[in-house]
């Protein structure tokens, strides 16, 4: 089975985030960008159908400024992905337009053989989710977003899946190519180990240069400001020794001071 | 000018012992310390990621790192967990005569099926009449044709009752002090090794230190390393690679020690202010943050000298000795800063003073150091 993941470089948890003095874009100066949240779990999905299904390819795509685009493509390939792809983005790009970067991918992904495309069902840094079903409109293929239990059914050459909805679990297949956008893989994403982190550094990446990418000029959604929440007060610590002690000292202000009830 | 910038290689191997360190080590710590566990199945994934048999070369089935990666290693780990640290770096102290001493063949057969899988060494040289005196070992190794047998004892030693495997030192005959010693390859299974009980300690408690005993243990030959009367050398030599890093484990304790006590001064209030606006507090935070400063330099400075081949005992006894005496210190000041909350097991610094202590002996004691130390100096100006 070929496999393609598209993951996004996000800032560490750890960053503090602040606004540029431009006001409409965040200062990422310096900042560590890793491969998190969903897009961890889509790599271990994708490394997890790999195993299951001998023979298969996983390549890994990404979109953004080559450094720090680099470096997640870069911690995928030491997970065990296959290959990596850079589709490098003009300056700036990072909070383009999520139909831009799906056109980009998109390019890239094209040049690559695929019966699945794996994506986070959401970023782990602006969270739109809204990548996997542009991703797939760009590549003409059927999509869904929330995927979980992701299976491959060889014999048919189906992919089985969940997706929950407010009314239970709905269960899709879906023969490929097709685009997923993932909730949850069926592990904790892997660690990757020492030395296949040292390797992953000396791998060649594939690089798809701007040049070659369809315009990304779409007239989309663009950031018109960044500001820090105003800082938060108003909150108690309740000092205490025993369990019972805390509980009295909570329904007090509860009652008195939040009047939460009478 | 040296260049103290670290290639995107040392931040990623550090950056993998930072999230194990903090992600597996960390939230355990405590426990295992308190109830003096000795946590396998983190030792095991420990291995599994690359992060125990560091300075085994690849083609053995190790990590092959120089010893500056070692140290951002470890001082990574023991930020997490002092005690876990020193079990998991106990194989490079205990495989490191293998590679001084071994030959190629000795390599192969010992070092490949044990790296191959999770398993643990153990190092012996100490013996319960003396550690520091390592020329007057009384452990007699009596050649019996192809093989020899040993008898005696060794204590203190690092991960023993766990181990798989031991390299011991033993004299083939007393009279010639260091020349009589010689160095030997000792699987567990070996009739007549019989490790003791993991003994009750003060700090490190997720390490497991006992006693072995050697009856009548016959040892091949040809599991000898080195020539015979090469063992104390051999085991001069690993302790010479092997100072360095407990330097850089010292400093992973100094590292949380300092944390500890600039969150806990930002937070904890007197008259009025957070503590960390009185001068006393601030005046602690800035003491430790240069002697961690000074430490970790030291400590680079040494292993990079080793890595690139010159002659280091004066440094890699210097980044030793200052960095587990800053331990000591830091840790100690940051309890200070925590006040009654940091003489509490509830809180997490008591715990790093316990910890530090053992920097200031193992591995060849302070006092010992600093002996090396001034014979280096004076043989300068002599
Ligand atoms: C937790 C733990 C783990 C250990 N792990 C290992 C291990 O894996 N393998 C191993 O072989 N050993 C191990 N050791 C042993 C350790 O290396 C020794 O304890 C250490 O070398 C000191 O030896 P000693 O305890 O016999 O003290 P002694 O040699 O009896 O020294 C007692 C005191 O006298 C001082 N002293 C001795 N000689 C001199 C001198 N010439 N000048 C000035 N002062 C002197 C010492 O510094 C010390 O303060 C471990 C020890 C501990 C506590």
């Amino acid at each position: 089975m070929e496999i393609v993941v598209c993951v996004k470089p996000v800032p560490d948890a750890e960053t503090k985030l602040r606004p540029a003095p431009d006001g409409r874009t965040l200062d990422l100066e310096g900042a560590k960008f890793v491969l998190a949240g969903y897009d961890e779990s889509a790599v271990e999905q994708a490394l997890l159908l790999k195993d299951a299904v001998p023979g298969s390819t996983v390549r890994v795509v990404s979109f953004g400024p080559p450094g720090r685009t680099e470096e997640v493509l870069r911690a995928a390939l030491a997970l065990g992905c296959d290959t990596a792809t850079l589709v490098e983005s003009p300056p700036l790009a990072h909070s383009a337009d999520v139909r831009s970067v799906a056109r980009a991918l998109a390019a890239a992904v094209k040049k690559l053989p695929h019966d699945l495309v794996l994506v986070g069902k959401q970023s782990g840094d602006s969270e739109a989710g809204m990548l996997p079903t542009a991703l797939a409109q760009a590549l003409g293929h059927p999509g869904f977003n929330g995927a979980v239990e992701l299976k491959f059914d060889p014999t048919q050459k189906l992919f089985t899946f969940g997706r929950a909805s407010e009314a239970g679990l709905e269960r899709w297949e879906c023969p490929g190519p097709v685009v997923l956008g993932l909730q949850q893989a069926g592990n904790d994403p892997r660690t990757a180990k020492l030395q296949n982190i040292l390797k992953s550094r000396r791998a060649t990446l594939d690089k798809v240069s701007l040049a070659e990418l369809p315009t990304l000029d779409v007239a989309g959604a663009t950031a018109e400001a960044f500001q820090l929440p105003p800082p938060r007060t108003g909150a108690k610590w309740i000092e205490y020794k025993t369990p019972e002690e805390a509980a009295t000292k909570l329904v007090r202000l509860l009652k008195e001071e939040a009047k939460v009830f009478p | 000018m040296p260049d103290f910038s670290l290639t995107d290689d040392q931040t990623s191997v550090r950056d993998l012992a930072r999230k194990f360190a903090r992600t597996e080590m960390a939230p355990r710590a405590a426990e295992c310390d308190r109830k003096s566990l000795f946590p396998e199945d983190i030792y095991r994934k420990a291995w599994e990621l690359g992060l125990m048999n560091l300075n085994v070369p690849t083609e053995y089935g190790g990590s092959g790192l120089s010893l500056l990666d070692q140290c951002l290693i470890v001082e990574e780990l023991s930020y997490g967990c002092a005690g876990m640290t020193t079990s998991i770096i106990a194989n490079c102290l205990a495989l490191e005569p293998i590679l001084l001493g071994g030959t190629p063949e000795q390599k192969t057969r010992f070092l490949k099926p044990f790296c191959a899988s999770y398993n643990l060494a153990s190092f012996g040289l100490t013996e319960p009449a003396g550690g520091s005196d390592a020329g007057a070992l009384a452990t007699r190794a009596t050649r019996d044709g192809d093989h020899y047998v040993i008898s005696g004892e060794k204590c203190f030693i690092t991960n023993a009752p766990n181990a798989s495997l031991f390299t011991v030192f033993a004299t083939t005959d007393p009279a010639l002090r260091t020349k009589g010693i010689c160095a030997f390859v000792v699987p567990r299974s070996t009739e007549g090794v019989t490790p003791g009980k993991d003994e009750e300690k003060m700090g490190h408690r997720a390490s497991s230190t006992g006693t072995v005993r050697f009856d009548s243990v016959r040892v091949p030959v040809a599991d000898r390393l080195g020539a015979e009367g090469e063992g104390f050398s051999i085991a001069m030599r690993t302790l010479d690679q092997t100072r360095t890093p407990i330097g850089a484990l010292a400093n992973g304790i100094a590292q949380a020690a300092m944390e500890h006590a600039a969150r806990y001064a930002l937070q904890r209030k007197s008259f009025g202010k957070p503590i960390a606006e009185h001068q006393a507090i601030q005046i602690k935070l800035a003491n430790m943050a240069q002697s961690i400063h000074a430490a970790r330099l030291l400590t680079w400075h040494a292993a990079w000298k080793i890595d690139h081949g010159e002659p280091a005992t004066l440094e890699s006894s210097i980044a030793k000795t200052f960095a587990s005496d800053s331990a000591m210190r830091v840790a100690d000041e940051a309890i200070q800063v925590f006040g009654g909350y940091g003489y509490m097991k509830e809180y997490p610094v008591e715990k790093l003073l316990r910890d530090a202590k053992l920097t200031q002996i193992y591995e060849g004691s302070n006092e010992i150091q600093r002996t090396v130390i001034a014979r280096e100096l004076l043989r300068r100006y002599a």
